[in-house]
């Protein structure tokens, strides 16, 4: 059991206060869904929590021009129902429609699962195949914007500074006509830690060949990333049947310390495929 | 690709400890004078159901509403021993318990209402004690006061004994159970062959009960065990790694969910056990047994595989899909 004092601000401008004073010993918690755990493990040992989620500015999804802002103690729940995110951005409905269960999608945000900076998240692969954007805030450096695929350095641990507080996920609607996909493979069809996701963004021009691409595993290394050796080798050109085996090839040859490789590699050649098709037969967004 | 199989599990079962195991139970009920019925017994229903079956019989030989029926259980300070709720025993060995000393008081009972109606063959029902005759007939309830005026004995315990004979110490021959379940369950699966994963489309369960006391409570047993043999199957796993626990949770061990739950079509089989209560034996256990067995013949069947290591979980499918194909291009 340990003892640790609790703070509750009502704004950011309080919560920024409590973090730049507290700094190294406070842990922000939002939904609890990964801290909690971590605290009965004694994987960590704050000296005091800060709770997010009585801070009003910090929840909810808006509209700022072709700009979707996403607060960061958006609940799952929350993304799966919001009329906004289903037409504009439908990937993140199926990648936040896969976490845990009723409960933990209730309870989890999808800032937590950007800061939590788990290999085995699922939102969070999606938001950077959505090249979303972090809105972090300090006292020290006032408000600065990251890419999303810059926040987790290593597993477990993000880029911000003990004292930032992510405040916005800012994700571009997609333009119409962008397909997308999302899969996840666990053991079993709820509450399971996936063996790997991949999420994949792409547009064709008017001859069928890729104009955009972007394919993101998690689970599968270390850091969710695009990975780009395949992307190039699809950009540009028609998703024949040989060229999607090359580029499948590709996705598999760039991953690097995989867990399980010799599960998961062969796997994730078949899943990659499966999850490139399903995007390519989609019928995109309006 | 995704292939299909079918796949068949058989099963017999021992109801009880067996092997003159010592087995035995007991239950106490008391008629008060206001007519309420209060039934002791040390048996501990976990959730399989046995409370409601044990009002059943009562409330069945008495001809009360078993709703009506006080039940105190599992207190060791109250209730007579009734050996443990294990060995899908509680059904055939306490039930017998409650229906003796159901009969037992209804005996006494009976002869006090003859006495006051005039009339012999008696039905207790809806109740009440009825003759041939409408305007012969009393309630429970003033059948049970007149016998505490009278001063009978309407509190009665009644002793089960199912203990066996061993078997032959030298052949291992004999008769090792009081009674025996038996079940069938097929269970149809599709295999992704590309990640490995097994998913269970639907399981039919066939067991022979005896007698279901409690039709929909003994669906619930075999959907239960259904789950149980599908995660002993497919993904549950203790793993240690150097002497410690690595599956030391439910996020860790991983049981199957509402989300993983197949088609199950149970059907019940009556075949009276000439010895159980009603003719009923058990199926608590029986319901899971037939389970894994089913599911591995039909991944079996699916892939021309044998899997012989639990659990068949995408990594274990996978690997043995991978040699398979390794052995076939080196032939
Ligand atoms: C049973 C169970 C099943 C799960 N299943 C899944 C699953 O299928 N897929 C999946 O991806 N995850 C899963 N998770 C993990 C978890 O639910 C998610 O990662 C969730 O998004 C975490 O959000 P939270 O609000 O609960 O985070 P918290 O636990 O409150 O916080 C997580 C981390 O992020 C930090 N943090 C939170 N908000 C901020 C902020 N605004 N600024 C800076 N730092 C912040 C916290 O300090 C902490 O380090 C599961 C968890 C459980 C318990």
């Amino acid at each position: 059991m340990q003892n640790y004092q609790f703070h509750g601000p009502r704004t950011v401008g309080e919560a920024l206060n409590i973090l730049s004073e507290r700094g190294d010993g406070c842990r922000i918690i939002a939904g609890g869904t990964d801290l909690i755990p971590a605290l009965r493990n004694e994987d960590i040992l704050p000296d005091s929590v800060l709770n997010i989620l009585e801070i009003d500015e910090l929840t909810g999804i808006s509209e700022e021009g072709d700009t979707i802002r996403i607060g960061p103690t958006t609940t799952f729940t929350e993304i799966i129902q919001s009329q906004v995110i289903k037409r504009s951005l439908p990937l993140l409905v199926e990648a936040a429609s896969s976490v845990g269960g009723p409960t933990i999608r209730n309870r989890g945000t999808i800032g937590g699962n950007i800061c939590n900076g788990s290999p085995a998240a699922d939102v969070l692969p999606a938001v950077v195949a959505l090249d979303g954007e972090l809105e972090l805030q300090s006292k020290a450096l006032g408000t600065r914007i990251i890419p999303a695929a810059e926040a987790v350095e290593a597993p477990y641990q993000t880029r911000f500074n003990r004292d930032e507080l992510l405040t916005g996920i800012l994700i571009k609607k997609l333009p119409s006509e962008t397909r997308y996909a999302f899969e996840k493979l666990a053991s079993r069809n709820a509450m399971a830690r996936a063996y790997m996701n991949i999420s994949i963004v792409l547009k064709l021009d008017e001859k069928g060949a890729f104009s955009d691409l972007r394919i993101v595993p998690g689970t599968l290394e270390a850091v969710a990333r695009r990975m780009s050796a395949a992307e190039k080798i699809l950009m540009g050109r028609q998703p024949e049947d040989s060229l999607v085996e090359e580029a499948a090839d590709a996705f598999v040859g760039d991953l690097a310390g995989v867990w399980i490789p010799d599960y998961k590699l062969p796997v994730a050649r078949s899943v990659f495929k499966r999850v490139l098709k399903r995007a390519l037969n989609g019928s995109g967004v309006e | 690709m995704k292939k299909r199989g079918l796949g068949v599990g058989c099963m017999f079962y021992g109801i009880g400890f067996g092997f003159s195991r010592q087995d035995i139970s007991a239950a106490t009920i008391e008629i008060c004078e206001d007519g309420s019925v209060i039934v002791r017994s040390g048996e501990v229903d976990y959730g399989q159901g046995s409370d409601t079956i044990f009002c059943q019989m009562v409330g069945e030989e008495l001809g009360i509403p078993y709703d009506s029926i006080q039940l105190i259980t599992a207190d060791t300070f109250t209730t007579p021993n009734a050996g443990p709720t294990t060995a899908s025993r509680v059904t055939y060995v306490t039930g017998n318990a409650m229906v003796k000393a159901a009969r037992a008081v209804k005996e006494t009972m009976q002869s006090v209402a003859e006495d006051i109606l005039g009339e012999g063959d008696l039905v207790f029902m809806d109740g009440e004690i009825r003759s041939e005759y409408p305007d012969k007939r009393i309630s429970f309830r003033d059948l049970a006061k007149t016998c505490h005026a009278r001063g009978v004995q309407i509190v009665e315990t009644a002793w089960q004994d199912i203990t066996t004979k061993d078997v032959d110490p030298e052949t291992g021959q004999g008769d090792a159970y009081a009674t025996y379940g038996w079940a069938s369950q097929l269970a149809e699966v599709e295999v992704d062959t590309e990640t490995g994963r097994v998913e269970v489309l639907r399981i039919i369960a066939a067991h022979d009960v005896g007698k279901a006391i409690n039709p929909s409570n003994v669906e619930g047993q075999i959907e239960g065990g259904v789950l149980q043999g599908m995660g002993y199957a497919l993904t549950e796993e203790i793993v240690q790694e150097g002497g410690y626990l690595k599956t030391g949770s439910l996020g860790d061990y991983m049981m199957p969910t509402s989300m993983d739950t197949p088609r199950i079509d149970s059907h019940i089989v009556e075949v009276a056990d000439p010895d159980g209560p009603y003719g009923a034996k058990g199926v608590g256990e029986p319901a899971l047994i037939p389970t894994a067995p089913a599911i591995l013949n039909a991944i079996c069947d699916a892939l021309d595989i044998r899997v012989t290591e639990l659990p068949a979980n995408p990594e274990n499918i996978k690997r043995l899909i991978l040699e398979k194909g390794k052995e076939e291009e080196a032939s």
